[in-house]
């Protein structure tokens, strides 16, 4: 490697540090004034986790399970914490219990996997790689890359073991770079923020989180075509993700493709039926082709989910009266008139077809 | 210009998301290509001025104005309103 390049390297290190360092200071200021946000206590157990401070980070992670005992990605970063502190019982508890409550989790096998390997545990070790392996073909892959998995087989020198043994790492510097993407797009800092995200996605692969969370800042930064590609990524991983479609569907709404926009719209719906928002815009793609009825359809579920949800009302008045259904619309306009007396948009519809 | 009302839904969409306003208090729709505004308008900041409010507030109209087949925007704020073509207060949002 040329000087250049190297000490380009360093340059870029010494940025990050000092990024990091920033945030870290922002976040502790947030905690002083907001001490019940278990958000925060996470981040900043992340961040002291990433500055080499393990006991900082474990202080903060707890208080965050304290403020809210149910939050998930608290409790996975606890347990890798005591995994890096070689606290091994009370990580096996954590992701032991994590297991039972997701046995379909291919990452939590994994997990125990490399655990019990640390731990000379080695049959219990090969029987959570195997089900990791059952749970996603992904993890095939990877164990086949790194060489620890071959015809069926495990496969361990000191060299692989000592990889392996560190492998659980990606989870928390994936975790890590994911909050410091989002945080940046907060900040309006997109590009910076593509960087950081897919320095996650490439650590955990499998997390459809990260396709997602890039998706949204390409869609930000007006980069439709690379947004759809991360939201499909994400979809191909888990696809359940409701509001991926939605995503997708509102991507493609920008492009003005809105045939491919309705079909994951449906989809989205589908997924997700308690959105009420999601059911509006489903509502308006089907008036746009004009299949008023299912617009109507979908409108009226807008309005059994949320009865002041006034756009859809608006909307759903329009249809009737378009429709020369003058008692229906009326019914609407004054429905809406109830809830914001001085729309006189509305006002002048109802007065002329009164 | 008659243009689809889902694609102006998501051009509204896209300006608030890239804009520094609060939007967890706004909620917005359109019928016939007319935008509608409605809920508590709130910047990033509390820090802000009501002359950076009103700022923003003219800001986001124009730009909601120039998306292809927008025909009006109707703004029903509950802390804001448009008198002589001027953005002014209502009342304090806490």
């Amino acid at each position: 490697m040329d000087a250049d390049k190297k000490s380009r390297i360093r340059r870029l290190k010494g940025k990050q540090v000092k990024l990091y360092k920033q945030i870290s200071i922002e976040v502790e200021g947030k905690i002083q004034i907001y001490p019940n946000y278990a958000d925060l206590h996470n981040q900043f157990g992340l961040l002291s986790m990433v500055e080499g401070d393990p006991e900082g980070a474990k202080s903060h992670f707890l208080e965050a399970l304290s403020l809210n005992p149910k939050y998930r990605e608290a409790t996975l970063n606890l347990g890798f914490l005591y995994i890096e502190m070689k606290r091994w019982k009370e990580a096996e508890d954590i992701f032991l219990s994590e297991a039972r409550k997701h046995p379909k989790d291919g990452f939590l096998h994994h997990t125990l996997g490399v655990l019990y390997f640390q731990t000379g545990r080695q049959k219990e070790a090969l029987v959570h790689i195997r089900k990791a392996i059952q749970c996603h073909p992904y993890y095939r892959d990877y164990y086949k890359k790194k060489g620890v998995w071959h015809r069926g087989k495990v496969l361990l020198d000191q060299k692989r073991e000592r990889a392996f043994k560190k492998i659980h790492l990606n989870y928390h510097y994936a975790q890590f770079h994911n909050f410091i993407g989002l945080y940046l797009a907060r900040k309006g800092k997109s590009t910076q923020a593509v960087r950081e995200l897919k320095k996650a996605a490439k650590l955990t692969p499998d997390d459809f989180l990260f396709h997602a969370n890039l998706g949204n800042v390409y869609y930000y930064q007006g980069a439709y075509r690379k947004a759809i590609q991360e939201y499909k990524k994400a979809l191909e991983i888990d696809p359940l993700y409701g509001m991926g479609y939605a995503n997708l569907s509102y991507t493609y709404g920008l492009m003005d493709r809105t045939r491919e926009a309705l079909r994951y719209m449906e989809r989205a719906v589908r997924l997700s039926p308690r959105y009420a928002d999601l059911h509006y815009n489903l509502a308006l793609l089907y008036s746009d082709r004009k299949r008023y009825e299912k617009a109507i359809s979908e409108l009226k579920k807008a309005l059994r989910i949320n009865s002041d949800y006034l756009f859809a009302r608006i909307n759903l008045g329009v249809l009737y009266e378009e429709q020369k259904k003058w008692n229906e619309a009326r019914r609407e306009y004054r429905k809406v008139l109830q809830i914001t007396p001085d729309n006189e948009d509305v006002r002048r519809r109802l007065e002329r077809i009164s | 210009m008659l243009r689809d009302d889902f694609v102006i839904q998501t051009n509204v969409r896209r300006i608030l998301i890239r804009s520094h306003i609060d939007y967890s208090e706004i909620d917005f729709g359109t019928v016939r290509g007319v935008v509608y505004i409605q809920g508590v308008f709130k910047v990033g900041t509390s820090k802000d001025t009501e002359d950076i409010i009103g700022k923003t507030l003219r800001s986001l109209e124009m730009k909601i104005r120039s998306i292809p087949g927008v025909v009006d925007v109707k703004f029903q704020l509950l802390n804001w309103k448009k008198e002589k073509g001027q953005w002014m207060p209502t009342k304090k949002v806490e």
